[in-house]
């Protein structure tokens, strides 16, 4: 497997094909005299900040800790949750349950359902 | 055992140089195959053709270079996860000289054909 | 027999829907300025998108995945950050000058200031937005957008002389005016050439679900769709041409440009090129609005869809609506629509590389076009359209500068 081709960037969805972000990120494992293993695949603003420069990623979570959800850490899901990978990533997890739609059911609660035809 | 982490998408496009500080390449793909019930990384693939190989585009690309006049269009180097030293991921270091990682290299091209 | 209604929906969204600020506006100078000499451009554009269109389509029916998503997952963020920032910018820029374009329409019909008219037009682009399907949108809209077939049919009014728009499809560089003339040639492909078309086509096919069997479907709504489209486009030149050329007049405002169509209709051809550009921006905005919430929720992984009821999906509805807001507020401070029109033109010209190099790449993928892949034809036709835009990218500023 080609790890940042086919997974790095690609559409998490979770068991019920929900959209849940992108693979932003990939932890790896690294312990002496083994081969690196793939821990965890990461999602969120500030991971993928910090691709573009580290200062990025400060400056996007110290506007995120104050905003809307204030949730900046990064979400990670375990290697052992991955089911299969194509097109997309599908894990194995209900994407409502994680932190990874923060923001998503904050704005729906806190703004949407607030305009008119929101709810 | 002490373990550290290590962020893939930030090792990505890093130069590696070798124990005598010659430029190697960037490292531009990462293969992985599963172990038991884990995956673990095999190679690392560096260099400039591997940009083309991780967009599957070798025969559009190599045949642009072609048109471009570069000839002899060496595939980039496979490095073994072992010989890759991450202590630093901003530097990463070839534990061998890139003589040997040629050897290397063709010998698992001519494994895999 | 579905299918054949499918492609006759599409074809007509096409025609209905090809017109916006931008095309109205360049062709419109081109036609005033240099009478027929600019036709070819609008047929190379035209090529072009043709082209890129058929690709979009066929990687999204394929694939279930958009443009969008295939750039940033292909290629990776670190490329598609560029691109992505450049199209929320120009994106920016062009609905406020679409809005612009309904607002200068009211003020031609009421005769009240389009500052007034911005936040009225935005909310009501908002409340399509919020309130409609993908459906009503791509279709509603885009069938009373057949009320620009008026310079289709003013064109046959008018008879041009056939000779001289023949002349026109070769190109031709005149000695005078040649920084003008090379600015509006940019422009012109600029406006056709447009990104959020691409990104906002391929969205279009994941929403209608299209797959494998609407390969023929794609095929026939690009060509026949974008073909007879630029046929009104073609119209507002000739008929530029042959009313404000011989009168000299300079497209320097829209209500220069309104007069193109009284001298074949009379009165009412005045208010029909109100309702045309009324109309005609106002899908357009549609469209704009919807791509910048396309492409941002698709290059985050979020949930998107026109079609979703807004709290489905909550960032997506929550970009569009401040979006259209922002923009409108363009227009409310006073920003000459036609000038931010041209502007906004020739600035898409300029990041048009970083959007169409990843077709290259996206449709020689069989992970995503399996068997589908780029024949050599398509390719060339890539190849050339990269080569073009980047020629256009290098020039359009300075020629901004120079022949503006």
């Amino acid at each position: 497997m080609d790890v940042i081709r086919d997974v790095l960037d690609n559409q998490i969805v979770d068991r019920n094909q929900r959209k849940m972000g992108k693979v932003d990120g990939i932890v790896v494992e690294l312990v002496e005299g083994q081969p690196p293993r793939l821990a965890y695949l990461e999602t969120g603003v500030t991971t993928l900040a910090h691709r573009v420069h580290p200062r990025c990623s400060r400056w996007v979570a110290a506007i995120a800790s104050k905003w809307g959800a204030k949730h900046t850490e990064p979400f990670r899901i375990a290697w052992s949750k991955v089911r299969n990978i194509g097109i997309d990533v599908e894990v194995d997890l209900d994407a409502e349950q994680t932190p990874a739609l923060a923001y998503e059911v904050w704005l729906r609660e806190r703004v949407i359902k607030h305009i008119p035809g929101g709810s | 055992m002490a373990s550290r982490e290590l962020h893939l998408e930030l090792l990505l496009g890093k130069c590696v140089f070798d124990s005598t500080g010659n430029r190697v390449g960037r490292i531009e793909e990462v293969r992985a195959q599963q172990q038991g019930d884990d995956w673990v990384i095999v190679e690392y693939l560096v260099g400039i053709p591997a940009i083309v190989e991780r967009l599957s585009a070798w025969n559009l690309g190599a045949g642009l270079l072609h048109l471009m006049g570069a000839r002899n269009l060496h595939k980039g180097y496979r490095i073994p996860w072992e010989q890759l030293d991450l202590l630093d991921p901003e530097h990463p270091r070839l534990i061998c000289t890139i003589d040997a990682l040629k050897e290397i290299s063709q010998q698992l091209e001519r494994d895999a054909h | 027999m579905n299918k054949i209604r499918e492609i006759a929906l599409g074809i007509v969204t096409s025609i209905g829907g090809f017109l916006d600020v931008g095309a109205i506006a360049t062709a419109a100078e081109a036609g005033s300025s240099f009478e027929f000499q600019l036709i070819w451009t609008i047929v190379l554009g035209t090529i072009c998108v043709i082209a890129l269109v058929e690709m979009s389509g066929r990687l999204s029916a394929v694939s279930k995945h958009t443009l969008a998503d295939a750039v940033r997952e292909r290629l990776g963020f670190n490329f598609f950050i560029f691109p992505l920032i450049a199209e929320v910018i120009v994106d920016f820029l062009v609905l406020g000058a679409e809005i612009g374009g309904v607002c200068i329409a009211l003020q031609l019909v009421t005769g009240i200031s389009f500052q007034w008219w911005a936040l009225p037009v935005a909310f009501a682009i908002w409340l399509l937005l919020w309130k409609g399907t993908f459906g009503l949108i791509e279709n509603g809209i885009s069938f009373l957008g057949l009320i620009t077939l008026a310079f289709v049919v003013a064109t046959f009014k008018l008879r041009p002389a056939l000779p001289a728009v023949a002349g026109g499809l070769l190109p031709t560089i005149p000695q005078q005016d040649t920084a003008h003339y090379l600015f509006i040639a940019v422009s012109i492909l600029g406006a056709l050439i447009s990104p959020y078309l691409f990104y906002f086509y391929s969205a279009g096919a994941v929403e209608d679900k299209w797959d494998r069997s609407h390969l023929g479907v794609n095929r026939a709504v690009a060509g026949l769709g974008m073909g007879f489209g630029s046929l009104v486009s073609l119209g507002v030149l000739i008929v530029a041409a042959q009313v404000l050329h011989p009168r000299g007049i300079q497209v320097d405002s829209y209500e220069q440009v309104a007069l193109m169509l009284t001298q074949p209709f009379g009165y009412w051809g005045f208010v029909l090129f109100a309702a045309s550009l009324g109309v005609a921006c106002f899908g357009a905005a549609l469209e704009v609005s919807l791509d910048t919430a396309y492409i941002l929720a698709q290059a985050f992984g979020w949930n998107w869809g026109e079609t979703l009821h807004p709290k489905e999906a909550a960032r997506f509805s929550f970009v569009y609506t401040v979006f259209v807001f922002l923009a409108s507020l363009l227009m409310v401070v006073g920003i000459d629509p036609l000038q931010l029109t041209l502007f906004s033109m020739a600035l898409t010209a300029v990041i048009l590389p970083l959007t169409i190099i990843p077709f290259l790449v996206l449709m020689n993928d069989r992970s995503y076009v399996g068997d589908h892949c780029n024949g050599w034809i398509s390719n060339t036709i890539t190849i050339f359209t990269i080569v073009l835009t980047f020629v256009l990218a290098i020039v359009a500023i300075p020629l901004e500068v120079l022949g503006g």
